[in-house]
């Protein structure tokens, strides 16, 4: 119930701290998470992406993970230095159905923080939800090494409850993955990101 | 009644998420804080909630035990006896679980919000999530009415949380003694320490 309960307690948050003041607490609940999780080190993208099959990685905290190893992330030099990672749901979807169960609709509050974040931080955004796990993924990447380089994470593309998309423009270049492509797996995934080495020199950074 | 009728389950790292919410803001507003915000929380979300009217005690009864009533929305109640319920499960514990595995031992705080409130409010309570837990069943159950005499009163007026085989259960007890008035705390309308309060609800659920 403390999910359903927390849209009131966003309420509240907005009253006193504004959507400004509640995105930042979200960021920083997103830090401290991350920062309260082990560190772990992988061969390399094979051994990493079987964890994340076997939801061993910090990463599958936030559900089932399904790593698209056909969608190979490559360097200036074309060498491989990263994947696309997708969540089949959205790890909030229930919450925002037990919300409609048991009270009837979302609260106005979700949607304040969801457009506070994507005018001002990243235009990427779906729920309130979204704020919290994207500073998360970003956190966690570091603290994952394959091949002794720790990671980095871009959000690419996300499906709300409604239908509603949002994809990232700036990080869809910054991987040099297709935007048709991402747009096609929002047909079956909620989430789509990408996990590269981080300090690789992408082609989209060019 | 069937068990797809019931809300689909969380994902645990909402509630994660929710926990570690609470402990940013307890840095933020302290113990007494976090207390207000849970009793706060909590009310608001009984009051989103839909009303409910009953003819009869048993058809309340029969909508509780089939998870059609507001008091049965977020965990499995069953009747014990006519006037007693027992929920066998705790609502958190999949989120606990799945906190304990990823993240490791609980924040203090959790622990000392809940002491503030069992010594300011009721002694009910285990971690802070059940400050959330307890004041819902008190408030939803102000929204669960009855045309039947006996039935908001003793929704309303008792609740029982214990401890056994060292293992956490959760029994949700609506007890004639307390009910009654002989042993409310002040909140309640009483003048009862919180203790004797304590005393008389474990004597009630024991007989």
């Amino acid at each position: 119930m403390i999910d359903v309960a927390l849209a009131s307690l966003i309420e509240d948050m907005i009253e006193k701290a504004g959507a400004e003041g509640v995105v930042e607490f979200w960021q920083r609940v997103g830090d401290n998470l991350a920062g309260r999780m082990g560190k772990e080190a992988y061969l390399g993208w094979t051994s990493f992406n079987v964890a994340v099959r076997e939801a061993r990685t910090a990463f599958s905290i936030e559900g089932e993970v399904t790593p698209l190893t056909d969608m190979a992330i490559t360097d200036v030099d074309g060498d491989v230095v990263g994947y696309l990672y997708a969540m089949r749901q959205c790890c909030y979807i229930p919450t925002i159905f037990r919300t409609r169960f048991a009270v009837g609709r979302m609260s106005p509050a979700d949607k304040a923080v969801t457009e506070e974040y994507n005018e001002n931080v990243h235009n990427i955004a779906v729920c309130n939800f979204c704020v919290f796990h994207e500073r998360f993924r970003e956190e966690i990447a570091k603290n994952v090494t394959v091949a002794g380089n720790p990671l980095a994470c871009f959000l690419l593309a996300t499906r709300g409850w409604s239908g509603e998309t949002k994809i990232s423009s700036k990080n869809v270049v910054q991987v040099n993955i297709n935007e048709d492509h991402v747009r096609a797996l929002l047909r079956n995934y909620e989430c789509v990101y990408a996990l590269v080495l981080r300090g690789a020199r992408l082609k989209g950074e060019r | 009644m069937p068990s797809d009728s019931r809300m689909q389950d969380s994902n645990p790292f909402v509630e994660i998420a929710t926990h570690l919410f609470l402990e940013d803001l307890a840095g933020k507003v302290g113990v007494a804080g976090l207390n207000n915000y849970l009793v706060s929380l909590a009310k608001n979300l009984a009051a989103a909630m839909p009303r409910e009217e009953y003819s009869s005690w048993s058809e309340f009864i029969g909508a509780v035990r089939d998870s059609q009533s507001i008091l049965s929305t977020f965990e499995e109640v069953r009747p014990v006896t006519e006037r007693c319920m027992s929920t066998l499960r705790s609502p958190f514990e999949r989120g606990w679980r799945e906190y304990a595995k990823r993240v490791g031992s609980f924040a203090p705080v959790h622990r000392e919000v809940a002491d503030y409130y069992n010594h300011k409010v009721r002694p009910t309570a285990v971690t802070s999530v059940h400050i959330v837990l307890h004041t819902f069943r008190e408030a939803a159950a102000l929204y669960t009415q009855g045309k039947y005499a006996e039935a908001l009163p003793l929704l309303r007026k008792a609740q029982e949380d214990g401890l056994k085989d060292g293992s956490l259960l959760y029994q949700l007890g609506y007890c004639r003694e307390v009910v009654e008035g002989k042993h409310l705390t002040r909140d309640l309308g009483g003048r009862a320490s919180t203790e004797e309060m304590g005393d008389a609800i474990t004597a009630a659920v024991m007989q």
